[in-house]
């Protein structure tokens, strides 16, 4: 490693931030889509149940290069206002991420026995109270392994940003070789940046885990019942 | 005469063209004890279910407490706010523990003090003998052990009924008695109890009334000692004899 890539590597660092900020965005905004089109695909109406789907299906399909694209070049078109580098980034990784996130809601809302919601609406509680106290805190546990999946996955993908030209942790490493002359060394640099950030999610989610309890026998019993 | 707590009247549940329940009527009323007994699949628990609105109902009327019920209606929460259930598979919720278990409801659903509600709670698992289990999480505890916080869990809520369905089939023949042993006691207190059951003969001792059911009817609906030392019906002698034997 030369020296003067050794100078760039702060910048490269608070650059990595950037990215994590960024995925965080999409990921949370993800989440709160997710969540609602999973209660949709759920939905006594079944016009909503297909609209969920085809959300779904729709926004895993489609590359997430082609969706930034679209908001970033679509946006001035067709809402006749600019989107930000940020703002299309944002954007496409959170449409991507809902509909992972919708994916992940729904499977561990089912995963919840038919037996927990029928005590809770013995018990007399509400549809929301059964959700929020019966249900959700056992989704969770379910939903939380995939759910760093999908963390890292958009972490990854906000390297795409680069494309449209928001200075984040890829576009920052290829700015940094230009500096420095070439060379495969910045880029091993950004490689290693990746690894360093999607490790420590790793390593958050299995805290994570640990702390909810996934894998406890006591969530099997709650999925026998 | 004391007025009927609950009363079927001619009550037909239908799963898409089976007929599950076909005209059922029967009055209940306080301090009584009915045993269901029956073949299986013949609309024991189904009836059980209708009584809070698990099911819905196609035909005829339910009424608790002179109120219909109606599953899917709003008013039907006032229906399971005084009726307490007890399942075969216990349905404790896993993520709590046995005593957040007991305490949920009555915090929730009947917005009562959280100490008022602690201090009833710890009563209860006093009565069905698990003081000691008390922070347990329902997979830490055996079968019987999690039928009897269940059992807690619905008399938490100071239900005027308690719906037994089949609350004896998941456990194994020496946690039955356990279990049993708690029914006895909340009998002995005048509890208005439906149970839905396949122990004949705790239903010939505690039970105060038995409704022998068959193909989604009643076929008998007497005194128990009296229907398990002689049926009436040939269908009823039938399926006693097979189980006494």
């Amino acid at each position: 490693m030369n020296d003067s890539l050794l100078t760039y590597l702060p910048l490269m660092a608070k650059a990595a931030g950037t990215s994590i900020w960024l995925s965080w965005l999409g990921l949370l905004l993800g989440i709160v889509v997710g969540a609602g089109i999973a209660l949709l695909r759920r939905s006594q109406i079944v016009p909503l149940r297909w609209l969920a789907l085809i959300y779904t299906e729709f926004w895993r399909s489609i590359p997430i290069l082609i969706v930034m694209f679209f908001a970033y070049y679509g946006a001035p078109l067709l809402l006749g206002f600019d989107l930000s580098p940020f703002t299309a980034a944002t954007l496409a990784l959170a449409l991507h991420a809902s509909a992972s996130m919708a994916e992940i809601i729904r499977a561990a809302l089912a995963s919840v026995g038919r037996g927990q919601w029928e005590a809770a609406q013995a018990a007399g509680m509400s549809g929301w109270q059964v959700m929020r106290y019966v249900a959700a805190p056992q989704a969770l546990r379910v939903a939380l392994p995939p759910s760093i999946g999908v963390f890292i996955t958009t972490l990854k993908e906000s390297s795409l940003a680069s494309v449209i030209g928001y200075i984040e942790l890829t576009k920052t490493g290829l700015l940094v070789r230009d500096a420095t002359g070439g060379g495969l060394a910045p880029l091993l640099a950004l490689g290693a940046f990746y690894f360093l950030l999607n490790y420590a999610i790793s390593l958050a989610g299995l805290a994570a885990e640990r702390r909810f309890h996934v894998g406890r026998r006591q969530d099997l019993v709650g999925a026998m019942t | 005469m004391t007025t009927p707590i609950l009363e079927f009247d001619n009550v037909v549940k239908r799963f898409g063209a089976r007929t599950v329940l076909n005209g059922i009527s029967l009055s209940v009323v306080p301090g009584e004890i009915v045993c269901f007994i029956g073949p299986s699949g013949t609309g024991k628990s189904t009836l059980l279910r209708c009584v809070n609105g698990l099911e819905t109902i196609q035909g005829g009327e339910i009424r608790f407490d002179g109120e219909p019920v109606r599953g899917g209606h709003r008013s039907i929460t006032a229906v399971r706010k005084r009726v307490g259930m007890i399942f075969q598979h216990f349905n404790l919720y896993p993520h709590l523990t046995a005593l957040q278990n007991v305490m949920l409801a009555p915090m929730i659903v009947h917005k009562e003090q959280r100490e008022i509600v602690e201090k009833r709670a710890r009563g209860l698992f006093e009565r069905v003998r698990l003081s000691h289990r008390i922070d347990a999480y329902p997979a830490e505890l055996s079968g019987g052990e999690q039928q009897r916080v269940a059992i807690a869990r619905a008399l938490c809520a100071e239900p005027r009924l308690l719906a037994f369905d089949e609350p004896t089939s998941a456990l194994d023949p020496e946690t039955v008695g356990e279990v049993l042993a708690v029914m006895r006691d909340l009998a002995a207190e005048g509890r208005t109890m439906l149970v839905v059951t396949h122990e004949i003969r705790f239903a010939a001792d505690v039970g105060t009334r038995m409704v022998f059911m068959d193909e989604g009817k009643i076929v008998e609906d007497g005194d128990p000692r009296q229907m398990v030392a002689a049926a009436s019906s040939e269908r009823a002698r039938q399926f006693l004899g097979r189980v006494n034997h």
